[in-house]
């Protein structure tokens, strides 16, 4: 008797182990020491989703018409390919959690970082600024490579 | 075997890809090269992510540490990682990759003996590359990281 009772239990305790397995690990965020003058996050804690490694977005396509000589130009001409690239991903700015900024000139840092406060609505990633002697292109005087993570 | 044996048999194996993360290593450091004290790479399966932005040798308000003195500015460097990981929940040893900027790569011999001093559990992979500037005036280094914290 003691052992038919036990069997029935059994689908009771398959069911209940097997719940957390059948559910989608949701996404957790944590921005840590976040400097809204600077647009950034000292640092972002993240758990679940998945991850998205973009490559350095250049000012450069798709708008060959952009005025890549302009700064403002070139980071909207930026933002604009990483929202597109997120987007095929499925994800949008919001999901940015690092980005490295490499710039041929430091002293638009300020004027990035201003810039940037139109880009993310909630909280700011992660941030790195670089100055480089060269980018890929001659034109270019910002590259911005975002890692993301998407719910 | 009586019914109740089999019974308890099976629970146990089926809970047991349940705990079996648990207890499996986590993180595996890929060909290490502690005379450089890095990892050409280091593999992780899940766990926690903490994005860290540049950090370099600055006070709370972004005042320069250590004019000059490369071994000061490193120290103050770890310092100030030491004091964001520790916000994320975790410690230097839990950081698995680091980008390290400095403006003078001579410096590179003095950083990795520095660094040896620092990881315990095993080496981050790492690069290490010379910037023409970093954000704070002065800085002679300035350090991007990812950790993996597991609870």
């Amino acid at each position: 008797m003691e052992t038919m009772k036990m069997w029935k239990l059994l689908p009771v305790v398959l069911i209940l182990t097997i719940a957390p397995v059948g559910m989608a690990q949701e996404l957790k965020k944590e921005f840590i020491d976040t400097q809204g003058q600077e647009s950034r996050s000292a640092a972002v804690k993240v758990k679940g989703g998945t991850m998205l490694f973009l490559a350095g977005h250049t000012a450069s396509q798709p708008r060959p018409d952009a005025d890549l000589g302009n700064f403002d130009a070139q980071f909207k001409a930026v933002f604009e390919k990483i929202a597109n690239t997120l987007a095929k991903a499925g994800g949008n700015l919001d999901d940015i959690v690092s980005m490295s900024v490499f710039l041929t000139d430091l002293r638009y840092a300020p004027q990035f970082q201003k810039m940037t406060k139109d880009v993310f609505k909630k909280n700011f990633p992660a941030m790195t600024f670089i100055e480089v002697s060269h980018l890929a292109r001659p034109q270019s005087i910002m590259e911005v490579q975002p890692i993301a993570v998407l719910p | 075997m009586t019914a109740a044996k089999r019974l308890a048999v099976f629970v146990v194996l089926y809970f047991a890809p349940v705990f079996q993360p648990i207890y499996a290593q986590n993180r595996e450091m890929v060909i290490p090269v502690p005379q450089s004290a890095y990892s050409q790479a280091v593999k992780v399966k899940g766990g926690t992510l903490v994005f860290l932005s540049g950090v370099g040798p600055t006070d709370e308000k972004g005042a320069l540490l250590a004019p000059g003195d490369f071994p000061g500015q490193v120290r103050a460097t770890w310092e100030n990682m030491r004091r964001i990981m520790a916000k994320a929940g975790g410690s230097l040893d839990d950081i698995v990759t680091m980008t390290v900027y400095t403006t003078e790569r001579r410096w590179g011999e003095t950083f990795t003996d520095m660094r040896k001093e620092v990881f315990k559990t095993g080496y981050p992979s790492s690069a290490f590359m010379e910037a023409r500037k970093l954000l704070t005036p002065g800085a002679l280094l300035e350090i991007q990281a990812i950790a993996v914290l597991y609870d």
